[in-house]
C-alpha cells in the first residue's frame, strides 16, 4: 500500500477544535431535512466510503474471468484512514500449457494428475520411455495451440490497511492481504512511512513489504525440467518475497503533480508455473515429448516509475512511465496515458486511456527445446508471459455522479471497456515441421467493468 | 423574543412557554450576545480586540476565553492550510465594499499583505505577541460563537425545545412538539419569491454570503470575500453558502471556507461530507 | 516507441523532479485544483487494482505505483 498525500478533509479536526472551544456541546449531532424550494447543491454526512466494481474479462478463444471487488474506507479527517477490501475472481476457459502446436494431434493429462476415475493412457517420454497414467486427458488437434480446455480457478482475497498520523507532517501505514485459491495461498504484509516537506509540497515515503506464498498444485508440484510423461511430483512448495519502495511526490504548480517511485524486490523459492510444459522437438521440428519448465529459484527486480498529473478546468491528464529490469534479463517499458473530460455540469466524465507496453524475453525463455539440448538444460520456460512482446491497451471509461440522486456526495456509477492485445517480436525461425503453424499466437482480450461508489 | 445585536436581528424561539420564563431566557441570550459583541467587536474601542491592537507589538497575556478563541483560530488556520486567517481583516483598509466602483490600487493591496498572515503572530498560550501594524479580527467567528455560547447557557437551564437565531446563524436543541423548525433561507439576487425551506430538528445552520457587500467596476463584480494570499476578492465565489453541522461555529467556519474556495466551493463541501446548500 | 528513448525520458524526468523540489510548489491556499478528485494519485483505486491484476497475470512486470508482488497464483 502506498501513502499518498491526501486532500484535507478537515471536518473531524474542525469538530475536535470546536469541542475544545465550546466544551462538549460542540459535537452534539444534527439533523436537517430540506423541503420546498430547490438548491443547486446538497450534501450528506457519512464517514464510510464504498467502492465496488464488477469486471468481466474475456480472452479471444481462451480464458474468461469474472471479478467482483468491494472496498470500504473511512477517513476521519484527522489523518487516520482505514480500508478493507474483498476480491473474488473466477476464471474458466482454455489456458495454454506452454507446448507448441504440432502437425499431429497431441494428448495431455489434466493437471489433476493421477486419478482413479479416468482411463489409463500411455505417455512416451522424449527419450522413448513409456508410462501409463490414469488421468483425465485433453487432446489438441493438429495445428492448434495446446490449451487445457477445462481450466478453472477461483480466488478469494481479503486485505486491509490502516494509516495513522505520527505527527503533523508524518504518517505511517500498515497493510496486509490474504489470497486463497485451492492451489495457492498468499500472505503479504507491508509498512510505510511518509513525511511532508516544503509546506506539504514535497512528500517522501519509504515502504517495505513481505510476502510468503504456498504453492500447492493439484497432484503436487512437478520436478522442474523433468519429463512430462514421467509425472514426477514433489509435493507442495513455497516462495517468499520482500521489497522496498522509495517514493517522492512533488507539487510542481497549481495544476501539476509529479510522483517518482524507485522500487526493488526479490523473490526466492519455487518460482515455476507448475502447469506449464515445454515441447521437445527433434531436428526436423517434430514434437517428441515435453519437459516441465524450470526457472531459477530467485528473481530480483528493480523499477523506476514516474507519474505526472495535470489539470485544466474541465479536464485532467495522467501520464505514467515505468521501466523495469530484473536478473532474468527481462526489461520492460510501460507508458500509460489517461485523460479525463468532465461535462459542463461537472457531473459526468469520459476517460479514454491508452497503454503501451514492451518487454524483452527472459534469458531462459524458449518456445521449444531441441532434443539434443534437453539433456543439459539449466533453466527453460516456454511461458508466453516471459517472452518478448509488445502490448497495447485502448480503453474508455464513462462515469456519472449520483450525488443528488442518492443524497450522498462522492457517489458515482461508472462503466469501462478496454481492449488489450499482445504481439510477439523476436520470433525464432521455425524448424521444418513447424512451418506454417502459428507458434506465437499472442493474445487479444477485452475487459468490461461496471463500478459503483457510495 | 427578538433583539438586536452584532448589526443583525436576533431572535430566540421558545414554543409553548409563558411570558415570564420567555423574558428571562431571552435576557440570558441577549446578554450573552451583547457580551460577546462588546468583547470581540472590531468596531468598539472597549473590546479585547481593540486592546490587543493598542499593544503595538508587545507581548501580552490574554484571558482564558480569548485564549481559547485564539487556539481555535490557529487550529482553523492550520486545518485550512492558511485559507482561514483571522489576521486578514487588515485588508479592509483598502477594500471598502459600498457598491461603488472604487477598487484599490494593486500596489496598495500588496503593501498591506506584509501585515497579513497568522504565521507571523506569536501565540504561546496565554501570551500573545501581535506584530505592530497587524490586526486580529474575530468577525468571521463572532456571531456563530455567540450562538453556541448562548446555546450552552440556555441548554443548562432548559431542556424544552428552543432555537437561537442571530441573523441567519442558528442552532436548535430539539424539535418543537408540533414538528421540526421551519427555517427559510433567502435566495440572493433572484426573482423567485419562495425562499428555500429547511426542516431542522436539531443542530446548527450557518450561512455565509457574498450578495450584500460588493464593488462593481467595468462590469466586473468584486465580492467582499478576500483571498488572504493575494489580497484580492475570491474569484467566482458562490452568492450564498449554507452549511449544517452540530455547532454553529463549525457550520460557520465551513461556510466561510467554502466561499474562499470560490469556484471549487461545491467540491470542497462535498469532500467534507456535510449537508450544504449553495446558490450562485 | 523506442524503449531506449522512453528510458531516457524517464531519467530526465526523474532528474528534473529531484532538483526542482525545493523551489517548486504552491502556497497552502492554492491547493484548490490539486484537491480535485481526479488529481489524487489514487483517484481510481479499484480500476488500478483490477488493471494491475490483469497485467500481473499476463506480463512479466508488476508494481511501480505501489508494491510489486502478486498475491495470486496467476504468476
Amino acid at each position: 500500500m502506498q501513502l499518498k498525500p491526501r486532500p484535507t478533509v478537515i471536518r473531524r479536526g474542525l469538530i475536535a477544535a470546536s469541542c475544545v472551544l465550546l466544551g462538549s456541546s460542540g459535537a452534539r449531532g444534527q439533523e436537517v431535512v430540506q423541503t420546498g424550494g430547490d438548491a443547486e447543491t446538497d450534501g450528506g454526512q457519512i464517514d464510510w466510503l464504498l467502492d465496488s466494481a464488477l469486471a468481466y474479462y474475456h480472452e479471444n478463444g481462451r480464458i474468461q474471468a469474472i471479478e467482483p471487488v468491494v472496498s470500504i474506507r473511512k477517513d476521519d479527517g484527522a489523518g487516520e484512514l482505514v480500508n478493507f477490501n474483498l476480491t473474488y475472481d473466477s476464471l474458466s476457459g482454455s489456458s495454454p500449457n506452454g507446448a507448441l502446436p504440432s502437425n499431429k494431434p497431441q494428448t495431455f493429462a489434466s493437471p489433476s494428475g493421477k486419478s482413479l476415475n479416468a482411463a489409463p493412457h500411455t505417455y512416451t517420454t522424449a527419450s522413448g520411455q513409456t508410462s501409463v497414467v490414469s488421468a483425465p486427458i485433453y487432446t489438441t488437434s493438429p495445428g492448434q495451440l495446446p490449451v487445457d480446455p477445462k481450466y478453472h480457478d477461483q480466488r478469494l482475497a481479503v486485505g486491509g490497511s490502516w494509516q495513522i498520523p505520527w505527527s503533523r507532517l508524518t504518517n505511517a501505514s500498515f497493510g496486509g492481504k490474504v489470497s486463497y485459491e485451492h492451489d495457492f495461498l498468499s500472505l503479504a504484509a507491508n509498512a510505510s512511512i511518509a513525511h511532508d516537506f516544503n509546506q506539504k509540497n514535497t512528500t517522501l515515503s519509504f515502504g517495505i513489504n513481505d510476502e510468503t506464498d504456498a504453492v500447492r498444485p493439484i497432484g503436487g508440484a512437478p520436478v522442474p525440467a523433468s519429463d512430462y510423461a514421467l509425472f514426477e511430483k514433489s509435493g507442495n512448495k513455497s516462495k517468499n518475497g520482500a521489497g522496498m519502495l522509495l517514493g517522492l511526490t512533488q507539487v510542481m504548480n497549481r495544476r501539476w503533480l509529479s510522483e517518482l517511485n524507485l522500487s526493488v524486490d526479490r523473490f526466492t523459492g519455487y518460482l515455476n508455473d507448475p502447469y506449464k510444459i515445454i515441447s521437445v522437438i527433434d531436428s526436423g521440428g517434430n514434437t517428441t515429448g515435453y519437459l516441465y519448465e524450470k526457472r531459477p529459484d530467485a528473481r530480483t527486480r528493480k523499477s523506476v516509475y514516474l507519474e505526472n498529473r495535470v489539470a485544466w478546468n474541465r479536464a485532467s491528464a495522467a501520464l505514467s512511465l515505468r521501466y523495469m529490469t530484473d536478473d532474468w534479463q527481462i526489461h520492460s517499458d510501460t507508458a500509460q496515458l489517461r485523460v479525463r473530460w468532465w461535462t459542463a455540469g461537472h457531473d459526468q466524465y469520459w476517460e479514454p486511456t491508452v497503454r503501451w507496453y514492451r518487454q524483452t524475453a527472459a534469458d531462459f525463455y524458449t518456445p521449444w527445446i531441441s532434443s539434443a539440448a534437453s539433456s543439459y538444460l539449466t533453466y527453460a520456460s516456454a511461458d508466453a508471459r516471459l517472452g518478448a512482446f509488445n502490448a497495447l491497451t485502448y480503453g474508455l471509461k464513462y462515469a456519472f455522479k449520483l450525488n443528488d440522486a442518492l443524497d450522498q456526495p462522492g457517489s458515482e456509477f461508472s462503466v469501462r471497456l478496454e481492449y488489450y492485445q499482445q504481439t510477439f517480436f523476436n520470433k525464432l525461425p521455425a524448424p521444418a515441421a513447424l512451418q506454417g503453424l502459428d507458434l506465437y499466437p499472442g493474445l487479444r482480450a477485452i475487459l468490461l467493468q461496471v463500478g459503483f461508489s457510495y | 423574543m427578538t433583539f438586536s445585536a452584532m448589526a443583525s436581528p436576533c431572535e430566540l424561539l421558545l414554543p409553548a412557554t409563558d411570558q415570564a420564563d420567555a423574558w428571562e431566557l431571552g435576557m440570558i441570550v441577549a446578554r450573552e450576545a451583547w457580551r460577546v459583541e462588546q468583547k470581540y467587536s472590531r468596531y468598539r474601542d472597549d473590546s479585547v480586540v481593540a486592546w490587543i491592537h493598542r499593544t503595538r507589538g508587545k507581548e501580552v497575556e490574554v484571558d482564558a476565553e480569548t485564549g481559547s478563541l485564539l487556539n481555535f483560530a490557529r487550529q482553523c488556520y492550520e486545518l485550512s492550510d492558511g485559507m482561514f486567517d483571522v489576521t486578514s481583516g487588515k485588508l479592509r483598509q483598502v477594500w471598502r465594499f459600498d457598491g461603488s466602483n472604487r477598487i484599490p490600487e494593486p500596489l496598495a493591496v500588496k503593501r498591506l499583505l506584509q501585515y497579513v498572515g497568522f504565521d507571523k503572530v506569536q501565540w504561546r498560550p496565554p501570551h500573545l505577541m501581535l506584530p505592530a501594524g497587524m490586526e486580529i479580527d474575530f468577525g468571521g467567528l463572532g456571531k456563530e460563537y455567540a450562538v453556541d455560547r448562548a446555546f450552552d447557557l440556555l441548554a443548562e437551564r432548559r431542556s424544552a425545545p428552543f432555537l437561537i437565531n442571530f441573523g441567519g446563524d442558528l442552532r436548535a436543541n430539539q424539535p418543537p412538539p408540533h414538528g421540526p423548525w421551519q427555517v427559510g433561507i433567502e435566495r440572493p439576487d433572484t426573482d423567485r419569491d419562495a425562499a428555500m425551506v429547511l426542516e431542522l430538528e436539531r443542530g446548527a445552520l450557518a450561512t455565509s454570503g457574498d450578495s450584500r457587500r460588493f464593488l462593481i467596476k467595468d462590469g466586473v463584480r468584486y465580492g467582499h470575500i478576500l483571498d488572504p494570499y493575494t489580497g484580492w476578492p475570491v474569484v467566482n465565489a458562490p452568492r450564498s453558502v449554507t452549511v449544517a453541522a452540530s455547532s454553529c461555529t463549525e457550520a460557520g467556519l465551513l461556510s466561510t471556507l467554502a466561499l474562499l474556495h470560490g469556484i471549487h466551493a461545491e467540491a470542497f463541501l462535498d469532500m467534507q461530507r456535510v449537508r450544504h446548500w449553495i446558490f450562485r | 516507441m523506442n524503449h531506449r528513448r522512453l528510458r531516457r525520458l524517464l531519467i530526465v524526468g526523474s532528474a528534473l523532479l529531484a532538483c526542482a523540489c525545493s523551489s517548486l510548489g504552491v502556497k497552502p491556499w492554492q491547493r484548490d485544483i490539486l484537491a480535485r478528485e481526479d488529481m489524487q494519485l489514487d483517484s481510481e483505486p479499484l480500476d488500478n487494482a483490477i488493471d494491475d491484476h490483469l497485467y500481473f497475470s499476463k506480463e512479466a512486470s508488476s508494481g511501480g505505483r505501489s508494491f510489486a508482488g502478486g498475491g495470486c497464483g496467476c504468476n
